[in-house]
């Protein structure tokens, strides 16, 4: 294990200072970092647990002229950012992760060819979301977090099922995870 | 595809080339936007006003890229500066994609496309994705799925309608023996009538006709076994042979398991269905009819006390239909994520039994089980709860028949023997009538079974055979024609590939991770159609060739090597089941396999247990070099067919496919370089692209890409042995 640590650090976490950390979001659209003296050009942000931790462990990275991936390193909470920084990186989280949540499940019917309709309230306002293959895409991950991607690849979710969808919701979606 | 499908307002259409809408912004806002293009400009609008303007001609590539929750129409400038054009949610994605597609043509070959052939990917009626299905899942209806497996029945329908017709005459014969009884007790029992005869007779015709109805109902079981389990057989067949021709695309989707349970256990269900109601279903209905008929006949006005409950059954049947197709689908759900984890569990058992995992598994599965008989538990006790309901409106009727019909005896307007006849039709009635209640049940749990096989059946996303398939000789010449492939179409892996390998050269292909090596070896084998550009094999479309033709001589020897639960000697015999034992050996000892399979208990017939596992690596490996030996193809693919392997092993089996591949056209792929030292020339792939394709030494003077891989994997190596 020594010999790994001694040769390639590979198990090295690069934690980000979020003090020094400086976002710009640039004219073509793309965000450049200021880090450590370094700037970085066209930099993505991923959250490594999308489906739990939306504001915690961000990786910031970029690709290289080989199309590599190479990480900068990776902010442990948002929340620690400057106000205007946490801003631009949530506001890129927003639009890379976009995701209506779930407020309220009217009904959920099923087509029997594998197709089912949603009619719930999100916070994109109501619709119908259409999902096929909905065993792999209308499911309950962990028991309460509500996973929802439709025909076209739109997602959706609902984080906490038993604390924030009313009895009749968990009724209407019961059947179906 | 429409790539003009809205407009910003006040904005000329008939200059537009391209015009399609986007929704959100780079800080996930939604906004109302257009982009708009023609000839020269892409303009983009938000909410009616243009906010950039950008030359058509200055960008060298043009992208669409898939996010998690959103996508990205982005470029890159002539000056290396990249662009993010507009961002959107991802209804519209396919739609961009299409676009960038022409534009990234455009930036390359300076020729805008305006029409783009490519399909509508929407349904006209609910704008949902078709997803390579002819028809739209969302918009088919309900009835055409049993109307499917109706149609099924037509190879046997000489069988099917022998199987109604005895039922019918079954039936009749059943409703014949009342009448026989009403006669023996109003005209012999009651008025004690002596004449012995007369009630002899009436009741050997009254056995009589019992006995006979052996002959119509074993021919009716017969017959109705015939046709279920002929069906049954079909639709297992059918679907199991789908599943083998799905593309690769298609069965990267479905978990193993999950095809299992569509071949067998939904199958089944299907033929259980037809054996038990396909047949009864319209006989019962005939039954109904007729018996209804006779009652109304006989007494109209104890008929309707009889009837009348009979509309509350069956809106109760209506209703219970949809509660339990969404029970039954559940249980469907956990019955393959049951199957699914059973089979994942025993596949990785050794890695299983290497971690000392086994009780977090069995915790793992017996979740897994637990939470399939609970869904099964509560479809069957909603069920059995409405069972007693139902059965007691139904035969209110019969005691309200009983009291009425008695009063009417006492009156005189009736006599005994109609009244026990009247009442065994009723009970007669009754019985069609318990099986429609059963109907709902059986009906929605074969309506999820029937929906899971038809899924795969009409799968669209095959690798589709030519109409006119081309048997072809192979000699050996592959050519590459600027070859495009995406696993998404709009995501290419491999870009403008056009490159001749000759008749028996050896060819290595080499690259980073993940540059499409092995999808370059994919197409060859014609796993996956190209998306756009050509391949072919002295000089054919492999897309004309048939498909049985192009695999049976093509030979693959891939890093790990797939034994089936045979015995050796099966699994060399795999690529030519007639193989006489002579060349089995001799495949064996140019494969530098015999020595080991002589020294094994049971040589040739020794059972190599599941995925191969009995024999180690190498020896899998070699087994595997003797199949592709005795299949004796014109073009070898071996992919990273060495890599796992010590160096001794690999000496052998570098050796054993020294004589493999001798005279044939071989292409290649290994991690190690220096195993590729024996290759005639090198495909050097980079960021999906032909970087170079020349011999090493001319790859070495180049001091090109290739050279830079060399001269890391040195590095490594150096390192490695520091």
């Amino acid at each position: 294990m020594s010999d790994i640590i001694e040769n390639y650090e590979a198990d090295k976490l690069t934690l980000l200072d979020c003090k020094k950390l400086e976002f710009k979001k640039e004219e073509s659209g793309y965000m450049t970092l200021f880090y450590d003296e370094k700037i970085y050009h066209k930099v993505n942000l991923t959250r490594l647990q999308p489906f739990y931790e939306k504001d915690k462990f961000v990786s910031v990275h970029i690709e290289d002229e080989e199309n590599q991936f190479v990480e900068i390193g990776v902010i442990k909470d948002v929340n620690e950012l400057s106000d205007g920084q946490k801003k631009l990186v949530k506001g890129f989280l927003e639009y890379k992760y976009y995701m209506p949540e779930i407020t309220k499940i009217y009904s959920v019917k099923e087509n029997m060819r594998g197709s089912l309709f949603v009619k719930a309230d999100t916070t994109a306002g109501e619709k119908t979301i259409c999902i096929r293959d909905w065993y792999r895409n209308f499911k309950l991950i962990g028991g309460k977090y509500l996973y929802v991607c439709d025909a076209d690849g739109n997602k959706y979710f609902c984080d906490d099922v038993e604390a924030k969808l009313d009895r009749k919701s968990i009724a209407a979606m019961e059947m179906f995870t | 595809m429409n790539l003009k499908t809205s407009f910003p307002k006040g904005v000329q259409k008939d200059s537009l080339l391209f015009s399609l809408p986007y929704d959100l912004t780079t800080n996930g806002e939604r906004v109302d936007g257009h982009i708009c293009i023609t000839d020269s400009i892409i303009d983009v609008y938000l909410e009616g006003r243009v906010i950039k303007s950008y030359p058509l001609d200055g960008f060298s590539e043009f992208k669409c890229e898939k996010n998690y929750g959103s996508s990205a129409f982005t470029a890159v400038k002539k000056s290396g500066e990249p662009v993010c054009i507009c961002v959107f949610r991802q209804q519209e994605f396919l739609r961009y994609a299409e676009l960038a597609k022409l534009l990234d043509f455009y930036a390359r070959e300076g020729k805008l496309i305006t029409e783009t052939k490519a399909d509508e990917p929407t349904c006209e009626k609910c704008g949902i994705p078709l997803d390579g299905n002819a028809e739209c899942p969302f918009c088919a209806k309900k009835s055409k799925l049993f109307l499917k497996l109706i149609k099924r029945v037509k190879p046997y329908k000489k069988y099917f309608i022998i199987a109604v017709l005895c039922t019918i005459f079954e039936q009749f014969v059943w409703i014949v023996i009342p009448n026989i009884s009403r006669l023996i007790i109003d005209d012999y029992v009651v008025p004690k009538n002596d004449d012995w005869q007369g009630l002899i007779l009436h009741c050997i015709a009254l056995v009589g006709l019992v006995a006979f109805t052996c002959i119509p109902n074993h021919l009716n079981m017969k017959c109705s076994f015939k046709v279920a389990l002929n069906m049954g057989k079909d639709l297992r067949e059918d679907v199991f042979a789908k599943s083998e021709s799905l593309s690769m695309t298609a069965v990267t989707k479905k978990t193993a398991g999950e095809l299992i349970r569509r071949v067998s256990g939904d199958a089944a269900k299907l033929e259980d269905f037809v054996t038990t109601n396909g047949k009864d279903l319209i006989v019962d209905m005939i039954s109904l009819v007729v018996l209804i008929a006779i009652i109304c006949v006989m007494n109209f006005k104890l008929a309707m006390l009889v009837l009348l409950p009979i509309p509350i059954v069956f809106l109760l049947v209506d209703k219970l239909f949809h509660v339990m197709a969404k029970r039954y689908t559940r249980v469907w759900r956990n019955m393959t994520e049951h199957d699914s984890t059973l089979h994942d569990i025993l596949n990785g058992i050794r890695v299983v039994k290497s971690y000392g995992t086994e009780a977090k598994e069995i915790a793992r599965y017996t979740g897994c089980s637990l939470k399939a008989a609970k869904a099964s538990m509560r479809a069957e006790i909603a069920w059995y709860l409405t069972i007693p309901i139902s059965e007691l409106i139904m035969t209110v009727g019969n005691f309200l028949v009983l009291y009425f019909g008695g009063n009417m005896i006492i009156d005189g307007g009736l006599k005994l023997g109609e009244l026990i006849q009247f009442t065994t039709y009723v009970s007669m009635l009754y019985d069609p009538i318990r099986r429609a209640i059963h109907i709902p049940k059986q009906l929605a749990d074969a309506a999820v079974s029937a929906s899971k096989v038809f899924e795969v059946l009409e799968d669209a996303n095959g690798i589709s055979e030519d109409e006119h398939p081309v048997e072809l000789d192979i000699r050996g010449d592959i050519e590459f024609k600027n070859v495009y492939f995406g696993y998404r179409e709009y995501d290419p892996v491999l870009k403008d590939i056009s490159l001749k390998i000759n008749k028996g050269e050896m060819v290595g292909i080499v690259g980073h991770s993940g540059v499409g090596k092995s999808t370059l070896i994919n197409l060859i084998l014609r796993l996956y159609d190209v998306t756009s550009g050509e391949i072919l094999i002295d000089g054919v479309d492999i897309r004309r060739l048939s498909q049985k033709s192009l695999r049976s001589q093509i030979g693959v020897v891939l890093q790990e090597t797939f034994l089936f639960d045979g015995s050796v000697l099966e699994n060399i015999c795999y690529a030519k089941p007639g193989a006489t034992f002579d060349e089995v050996i001799r495949a064996a000892k140019i494969a530098n396999a015999h020595e080991f399979i002589t020294k094994l208990p049971d040589g040739y017939n020794t059972r190599v247990g599941n995925k191969g596992y009995q024999l180690s690596g190498g020896e899998r490996q070699r087994v595997a070099i003797a199949r592709a030996i005795l299949h004796n193809p014109k073009i070898i693919i071996l992919d990273e067919a060495t890599a796992s392997l010590d160096t001794e092993t690999e000496k052998q089996i570098q050796e054993a496919l020294g004589r493999l591949t001798k005279g044939r056209t071989t292409i290649a792929i290994a991690h190690r370089l220096s195993t590729l030292s024996g290759a005639d020339r090198l495909i050097v792939l980079d960021k999906g692209r032909l970087a170079e394709f020349d011999t090493h030494d001319n790859l070495m003077r180049n001091k090109g890409v290739y050279y830079k891989l060399v001269m890391a994997q040195r590095q490594t190596t150096k390192m490695k042995k520091a």
